[in-house]
């Protein structure tokens, strides 16, 4: 053995090299890999599923209305608001409805905001005279809380704005007969003092003249409990509203 | 007889960047562990010497080391014989290093750096041998090392190098020169 063997003799290959080779080749085969790979894309693709789900579902949940409000004058609008209490779509129910929600943007803000803009533009404040009634009627599964937070407004107050209550029921006859919820609670209630009063005849009156017409009824000897299911303020008691037929 | 005809492995860029591509993994037929730790018991120290000859610290050799097993992993000839598997691992072992230092910065190699990571190991006789062999020109420490250490003629060195054997004769006889002017008369 010359002296050159015998030197590289003491290089040798230490067990710890030996070991983080076979590590590194371990780690390196493809099917060790593949797992890991295919583990990362499936939780790629779950996470991203996730985010759309999430995604899609609070589209639908921020799009679908929970509660109704339906303002009627003479134009009669409908509200309909989600469960964060933001306006997400309009009706109009009749051709002055029509008229002004083409000109006032009601979307995507709360629905207080919508109303104090409403009731605000000029399109709409024009219908608000000394002999017009402002009546809101409101459909939800927490109505008072609604209610009360209309009631407490200072510009309802200042036009003397009625508030009701009513259930779907209700709104889908309305729907039925192309009238708003609130304009079909106010005829249901006259309907309760004249027998005579159609449909139609309600389509061609405003708020303030159904409410006179009540008015007149009641006087002409007409029980005077009809207005328990009221409650504005104008200090009226407050009910339900008129049960709807099934 | 070694087999003279081991062409030169060509670099693949799944070995270069250590990782597979997905073309790579359907192609490759891997070794078995078996057959890993087989060649890692037999030629894992010729790896390291001949790493040791051309490199400048163990951390090149380590990555040197890895990419030449992890080129007989994915090796998918089949070898005829212990001693022609043995060449193989030799000739790409020192293509490998030599790959390695293509790399400019690679180049400043300082031979004492890697003799004294192994100073603890080697005698004053051996350290000094080791220096005059390090400091031979890279052609010239490959055929001393494949001559002297794994005793391969020189017929066999022109095979694994891919040389002519008169080129062989002519490097063994220039590095013993050197090696006899700097070492003396009497160090083989």
């Amino acid at each position: 053995m010359n002296q050159i063997r015998e030197s590289l003799e003491n290089i040798q290959a230490s067990e710890e090299l030996k070991q983080n080779t076979l590590q590194y080749l371990y780690k390196q085969q493809p099917g060790r890999r593949k797992p890991r790979v295919r583990f990362a894309s499936a939780y790629a693709m779950v996470t991203a599923c996730l985010f759309l789900l999430v995604g899609i579902g609070g589209y639908f949940v921020y799009r679908k209305p929970v509660s109704y409000i339906s303002v009627d004058v003479n134009p009669s609008i409908e509200l309909h608001i989600n469960r964060f209490g933001r306006v997400v779509s309009t009706e109009a129910y009749n051709d002055d409805g029509r008229d002004v929600i083409e000109q006032v943007p009601l979307k995507n803000i709360s629905y207080m905001q919508a109303i104090d803009k409403l009731l605000k533009d000029e399109s709409y404040s024009k219908y608000l005279h000394e002999d017009s009634m402002l009546v809101f009627t409101v459909i939800s599964d927490r109505p008072d809380e609604i209610v009360e937070e209309l009631n407490d407004s200072e510009l309802l107050q200042s036009y003397g704005a009625l508030t009701y209550t009513s259930d779907s029921s209700c709104m889908h006859e309305a729907h039925q007969h192309e009238m708003s919820f609130g304009k079909y609670r106010t005829y249901l209630e006259l309907l309760e003092y004249d027998e005579d009063v159609t449909i139609e005849d309600c389509h061609r009156m405003t708020m303030g003249e159904l409410r006179d017409r009540i008015e007149t009824c009641s006087h002409e000897g007409q029980t005077d409990d009809r207005k328990e299911n009221h409650h504005g303020h104008n200090g009226n008691s407050h009910g339900n509203g008129h049960k709807c037929d099934d | 007889m070694v087999e003279a005809t081991i062409k030169r492995e060509i670099e693949s860029p799944a070995l270069n960047s250590g990782a597979f591509s997905v073309g790579d993994r359907r192609r490759i037929t891997l070794k078995s562990a078996e057959e890993i730790n087989c060649a890692m018991e037999l030629y894992a120290d010729m790896v390291r010497r001949i790493c040791f000859v051309h490199l400048k610290n163990r951390y090149d050799t380590e990555d040197v080391f890895q990419n030449v097993y992890m080129k007989y992993m994915l090796y998918e000839g089949t070898f005829e014989s212990r001693e022609h598997e043995r060449a193989w691992f030799a000739r790409v072992t020192i293509n490998a290093c030599t790959d390695w230092l293509r790399n400019f910065s690679r180049r400043k190699w300082v031979p004492l750096e890697i003799l004294d990571e192994e100073k603890e190991t080697l005698d004053d006789t051996s350290a000094e041998i080791l220096e005059t062999v390090l400091k031979l020109p890279e052609k010239y420490r490959n055929v001393i090392y494949l001559y002297y250490y794994e005793g391969y003629s020189a017929v066999e060195i022109a095979g694994i190098l891919g040389r002519k054997e008169n080129t062989i004769y002519t490097w063994l006889a220039r590095a013993k020169d050197l090696l006899r002017k700097n070492l003396g008369g009497e160090w083989v």
